[in-house]
């Protein structure tokens, strides 16, 4: 029987072993902290997964080249299963056992749900892996960021290349009936206007619909010159890319920054080929001269997702917003970390971004287009670095 | 292209869609039927067979034609693995607490897959044409096609087993009165450990066709939900109603989708279910003294 209940005590004492895999440590006294809510599991633990990676790894290299002014970055985080009350009480629990600086959440109605809480409290700010343009308002969010273009700045950057590749095309769009995927359809029909694109056809598709055989109808009747879908990771985009070449339409495919990682298009083949989509960052293969590319490859010698990428971006902004207001002689709270987020103009981002980039409202609205090739397996770039206005 | 031609094509494409959903909502009735468990993990153990799939063809090369055969071998054996490791020695609780370990499995089945293949979708190797298929001037998709005939080939074959085969009828004698299925020397156990292979089988196969349409990836057992109204609808334990149940479900949320919006079809699939429960509680098809949970 004792050796029942030790070998119950030992399995249990290994399951939270297991469990606190990634579970904070103990902060030391002067270091800056940087917490998490990353979905490690569920329907987005493809890109939690990488982005957890993205950010230990420029934490590590923040803090062997010394830290931020001597004090090393701690990165705290806990799986959430992409849930968003799991999001909010690993956010409770972190910021109950470290006194947090910035913080990373893993989904746009994780960063609606704790953003009052995130003013009243007013010590960190937070960025995440929501684009999400609602949040892309200081005055309502202004302890938020988005590490990249928000969803409207996005698809804006695919209607200015659309406009200029080929003027007064049609336009499908296809969304996916989530809060992430509605994001930008009114913006996009207004600026499609505006660039004098017409869009033809508006397709939402149920969450988790694989089927996609009566949208495909809609849009063999409507044959739009470029769909662009929103909203969607990988499925059912290659359904929808395959019926559609196979029904002779001469269309083109394009996509947002969550479903444009070159390897899950490699699975899908043939049929991927000429998909075309906004990415804010380079690809881990791309081959322009990129110094903080290179330190990632001597890194991780393997592909790195897209997630990776956007990870790695998010803990170079958090990182750089704590050394200017570190710099600034400044007590490190949400208005002092904010305003020296703000402050960043013309940053050099080691080639992560092709161009050196400046935070305009909450966002950071750069990107280019690239385009797969299915023969290489590797998304191409085939614009110039796009910088969006207001 | 008349609006008569769009609609036809339309329902054709529900149709197929449907099929699917029927196939699916077939591997809760089988077990259903012999065992009165409501398996929650039904969606998961598609997922699994779509996943054994892509580990026979993909990682390990083979033909398709042999993945397949496989894949769904290793559905009936994970259903007849779970029969005997979890639900039989639950016989004799009580049926929520068998209900809630069908919900754990469902669980334990994606943190196994999660942890096997990792967390990325991906897509099957194609096994099906997708050449477009037109009956007269109407489109049709080649892999709705392919679903549609082989969920009514396999619905059909069950229907005709459960009349006339004898493992058939004992299935149908225990569903009705284990004592007495018993008592005329029926082996029961034997029957109960058929049902979940039979039902891991079909599972695997639903997911092996719903893999090849949308791609893979541990989260697609939430269509396992979609089914779960199917059978609700058509009757727990109504092959019949499984199949008819599916079939206009699926061109109901095709209809809604193309004439009302895709944000509308849970709203209407839902809508359905809660409609129905009220109006016969024990489904469209389904024997009147079934317990609901």
């Amino acid at each position: 029987m004792n050796i029942t209940r030790r070998a119950g005590m030992a399995a249990l004492a290994g399951a939270t072993a297991l469990t606190m895999v990634g579970a904070p440590l103990a902060a030391q006294d002067d270091s800056i902290v940087v917490g998490g809510s990353l979905p490690l599991t569920g329907v987005f633990a493809f890109a939690g997964i990488a982005i957890e990676k993205g950010m230990s790894d420029y934490f590590e290299i923040a803090n062997e080249e010394g830290g931020i002014d001597g004090r090393q970055i701690e990165f705290v985080y806990e799986d959430t299963g992409y849930e968003v009350n799991q999001s909010v009480a690993v956010f409770n629990q972190l910021t109950s056992q470290n006194d947090i600086d910035m913080y990373y959440g893993d989904s746009t109605g994780f960063a609606k749900t704790i953003a009052p809480e995130l003013q009243r409290r007013g010590d960190m700010i937070m960025g995440g892996a929501s684009f999400a343009s609602e949040l892309n308002d200081p005055e309502e969010f202004p302890y938020i960021f988005i590490p990249g273009p928000d969803y409207i700045q996005q698809v804006g950057i695919l209607l200015e290349y659309i406009a200029d590749e080929n003027p007064g095309a049609s336009i499908a769009l296809v969304n996916s009936d989530t809060e992430f995927g509605r994001d930008p359809i009114e913006t996009t029909k207004e600026r499609a206007s505006e660039l004098g694109l017409e869009v033809v056809e508006e397709i939402i598709t149920p969450p988790g619909a694989a089927d996609v055989s009566t949208e495909v109808l809609r849009l063999r009747r409507s044959r739009p010159d470029y769909i662009i879908f929103h909203g969607y990771v990988l499925s059912p985009i290659p359904e929808f890319v395959s019926q559609i070449r196979e029904l002779g339409l001469d269309t083109q495919f394009m996509g947002t920054f969550w479903s444009m990682d070159s390897s899950l298009w490699q699975s899908v083949g043939e049929a991927a080929d000429g998909f075309l989509g906004v990415m804010p960052y380079r690809y881990y293969y791309d081959e322009e001269e990129a110094p903080m590319l290179d330190r990632i490859r001597e890194m991780r010698p393997e592909y790195q997702a897209t997630g990776y990428m956007q990870g790695f971006f998010s803990a170079m902004l958090m990182t750089e917003a704590a050394r200017r207001a570190v710099a600034n002689g400044a007590e490190l709270n949400g208005d002092t970390l904010k305003s020296a987020l703000s402050s960043i103009e013309e940053f050099d981002t080691g080639g992560i971004i092709g161009v050196p980039v400046s935070v305009k409202g909450n966002a950071v609205p750069f990107g280019r287009v690239y385009e797969f090739n299915a023969e290489s397996g590797q998304m191409e770039p085939v614009s110039d670095w796009i910088e969006l206005e207001d | 292209m008349s609006e008569w031609l769009f609609f036809l094509e339309v329902t054709l494409a529900g149709l197929g869609s449907g099929a699917l959903l029927a196939l699916t909502a077939l591997a809760y009735v089988l077990i259903y039927k012999a065992t009165r468990v409501v398996n929650l993990a039904v969606g998961e153990m598609l997922m699994l067979g779509a996943y054994l799939f892509f580990a026979f063809a993909a990682g390990w090369g083979l033909s398709a034609w042999i993945a397949i055969p496989l894949a769904i071998i290793g559905g009936g054996l994970v259903g007849g693995i779970v029969e005997r490791g979890l639900i039989r020695p639950m016989l004799g609780e009580s049926a929520i607490s068998v209900f809630m370990v069908t919900v754990g499995l469902g669980s334990v089945i994606v943190g196994l897959v999660e942890l096997v293949w990792g967390t990325d979708p991906r897509a099957l190797p194609a096994f099906i044409d997708t050449s477009p298929l037109f009956l007269g001037e109407a489109y049709v998709s080649r892999k709705i096609a392919v679903a549609f005939v082989t969920a009514a080939i396999v619905i059909g074959l069950f229907l005709i087993l459960f009349r006339f085969w004898r493992g058939g009828v004992a299935l149908r004698a225990t569903a009705t009165d284990q004592a007495a299925a018993y008592s005329c020397g029926i082996n029961v156990p034997g029957v109960y450990s058929a049902a979940w292979v039979i039902g891991g089988a079909t599972a695997a196969g639903a997911g092996l066709l719903l893999g090849a349409i949308g791609g893979i990836s541990p989260v697609m057992g939430v269509f396992g939900l979609s089914a779960l109204v199917v059978v609700i609808v058509g009757g727990l334990d109504s092959v019949l109603g499984a199949l008819i149940g599916g079939l206009a479900l699926g061109m109901i949320q095709s209809w809604t989708s193309t004439y009302v919006g895709g944000e509308y079809t849970n709203v209407v699939t839902f809508g359905i279910m809660i409609f129905a429960l009220m109006l016969r509680p024990y489904g469209l098809f389904g024997t009147h003294e079934i317990e609901r949970l």
